[in-house]
């Protein structure tokens, strides 16, 4: 088989110049860095952002309407309708929505003692379980429980602590003083009323509300609460794969519904980052579609320089199949080799950006994503696809 | 492949032409049987080269049908074709048709490797020796006579097995010693095969033992 390529390269010589063969091989080695580098760019800023969040992966997010001065009179507007929540639910950027349940009977707390005495109307809520972030073993209600486990705000604590007590000339408290301090809860409403002792079991950094067990508000809203009170959610919180993600952003700007900023912060960067990369990876495209044109051209100018040479083989037995993969082998291995020089390139250029990253501070991979590989191979692949359609279309009008 | 028949065969060009003369080929049915030793006589311009043409499939404007065995030509694929190229028919162009940037030994070599090597170094050198053109063997073909190009394209023609060897005007650059010397080689590698030729040429000949002498 070999000595019958040396002789079929003898016979087929290229009908293209070396210069421009070098040229277009050059081409077609940029279209292809350009291309991975921008897979490989998208792979490693999602790996810093997402790096240390890779392990429990979902945010979640309390979302309320923006209160403007055009709806602020209209209470019901302010709140989530069924079909609303409905939509919300369809998004693909979310795993769960959760509406927050308000109480809808009276609530004040005072405290029993003396040292520390204050007395406030309040208000309660609840979501799942699943949806807090604070962890707690008495977090539970039963029917006939005295107690009540309650969930603060930790912004609460905060104000208390560093702006209220030392203000009022109070103490300031530890988190397990203030979570052990007794407060006595009264209830009221459908001429019932009831005491009970509020018992705080954790403050929470997710949910900026007090917090009771859903069943309690069930329950007390049944019996305490007044059906024309029974109220749609003016709150909900959101469980997302990824806060940054720029749809999520935009569905809340286009629905008017606010969230916390800091969580969503990432996806203006993201946005950027994104738009730059489609922009590299876009190029690398054109440039890969217009290399494959060329060499698709030179396998034409090949096959048109040598027809009569080709019509000959033919004619003495040579089998289209013999001429295909004689052709294919004299155009593919370059490809290959192209490829896999761009490969070494990229891979040096992310060994670099990691040591130099790592200066400041942030960690990429050494090593290049599974993403880019896999890209380079589709490459190669399509890369075959065409110079072997080219061959076999080509081919075929000579026999 | 056991034999070729022509079924009311004429090539359109000519079919004015031919269509008011008789003969053996044009426009009747005849079936070569395998083994035959045919020889076709012909004057110039009575379509002697695009018989050849037309038995090897290399042009289809034709009238009739052409069958290898029971199979009409026209319906082979290419890579059937070439196959049969490779194991079933040789040929011999009168036009020679050898690369002319390969040397005398490539063209020859080319197509002894094609279908799976058929004869060594040393027997092409044998065959290469008894046509007295040794001096010449790895000179490129462009700078050959056209009788040491005859002399190549005849072996490159015996270097695949074959049943039947097609032959246009084989030694016409050929001088009546080295067309006997060319002719004693093919006799013996047909024989070796069991292998029938059809053999076109202007006028009679005494080269070999024909079975059958047909007018075009």
């Amino acid at each position: 088989m070999t000595v019958l390529n040396t002789l079929l390269q003898k016979t087929i010589r290229g009908g293209v110049g070396k210069s421009r063969f070098i040229m277009a091989g050059i081409g077609l080695g940029i279209a292809i860095i350009l291309l991975l580098a921008a897979i490989q760019a998208y792979m490693d800023f999602r790996e810093l952002l997402y790096g240390n969040q890779q392990n429990n992966g979902a945010e979640f997010l309390v979302i309320n309407k923006i209160i403007t001065n055009q709806n602020m009179a209209q209470k019901e507007a302010l709140r989530f309708t069924p079909t609303e929540i409905e939509e919300i639910k369809k998004q693909d950027f979310l795993d769960a929505v959760e509406p927050v349940q308000s109480s809808t009977f009276k609530v004040s707390a005072q405290s029993p003692s003396a040292t520390l005495p204050f007395y406030t109307d309040l208000f309660f809520e609840a979501v799942d379980t699943t949806f807090l972030d604070v962890k707690a073993d008495d977090w539970k209600w039963k029917e006939d429980q005295d107690e009540l486990p309650i969930i603060l705000p930790n912004d609460f604590f905060d104000l208390y602590n560093f702006a209220f007590a030392p203000s009022q000339g109070l103490p300031q408290l530890s988190a397990e003083t203030f979570m052990a301090l007794p407060i006595e809860i009264h209830i009221s409403g459908n001429g019932l009323s009831k005491k009970m002792m509020g018992h705080i079991v954790g403050l929470s950094d997710r949910i900026t509300s007090v917090l009771v067990p859903k069943n309690f508000i069930v329950w007390a809203n049944k019996h305490f609460g007044t059906e024309a009170e029974k109220k749609a959610p003016s709150r909900l919180v959101i469980k997302v794969k990824d806060p940054s993600n720029p749809a999520l952003t935009e569905f809340l700007k286009k629905h008017q519904y606010s969230t916390n900023q800091e969580k969503t912060r990432f996806s203006k960067y993201r946005s950027i980052v994104e738009t730059i990369v489609s922009a590299v990876g876009g190029i690398g495209f054109t440039m890969l579609f217009f290399a494959l044109l060329v060499f698709s051209l030179f396998i034409q100018l090949t096959i048109e320089h040598a027809k009569s040479e080709i019509e000959l083989l033919i004619t003495l037995g040579v089998s289209p199949k013999q001429l295909r993969q004689f052709l294919l082998k004299l155009f593919f291995p370059i490809h290959i080799i192209i490829t896999l020089l761009c490969l070494g390139i990229i891979e040096l250029l992310q060994w670099q950006l990691s040591i130099y990253l790592t200066t400041k501070n942030m960690i990429i991979g050494t090593y290049l994503s599974w993403v880019s590989v896999l890209a380079c191979g589709i490459v190669l692949f399509v890369v075959y696809i065409v110079l072997y359609s080219t061959i076999r279309k080509y081919i075929k009008r000579k026999i | 492949m056991p034999s070729i028949t022509l079924h009311q065969v004429v090539p359109i060009p000519l079919s004015d032409r031919l269509e008011k003369r008789t003969s053996q080929i044009w426009n009747t049915d005849i079936v070569l049987k395998q083994g035959e030793w045919i020889k076709i006589k012909a004057s110039s311009g009575s379509g002697k080269t695009t018989l050849v043409h037309i038995l090897y499939k290399l042009r289809n404007d034709y009238k009739g049908n052409v069958l290898y065995g029971n199979q009409n030509i026209q319906a082979i694929p290419a890579e059937a074709l070439a196959s049969i190229r490779q194991k079933s028919i040789s040929i011999i162009f009168q036009d020679l048709r050898l690369f002319p940037q390969l040397t005398a030994f490539e063209n020859i070599q080319l197509k002894n490797i094609l279908g799976g090597v058929m004869y060594t170094e040393k027997e092409i050198m044998l065959m290469v020796e008894r046509l007295q053109i040794t001096h010449i063997i790895q000179h490129k073909a462009q700078t050959l006579s056209y009788g040491e190009q005859q002399r190549v394209a005849i072996i490159r023609a015996l270097m695949q097995p074959f049943e039947w060897l097609i032959m246009d005007e084989p030694f016409s650059h050929l001088d009546i010693n080295n067309a006997t010397l060319a002719a004693q080689l093919i006799t013996e590698e047909c024989t070796k095969r069991n292998a029938g030729f059809i053999l076109t040429d202007l006028d009679n000949d005494t080269h070999f033992v024909y079975t059958q002498q047909l007018n075009l």
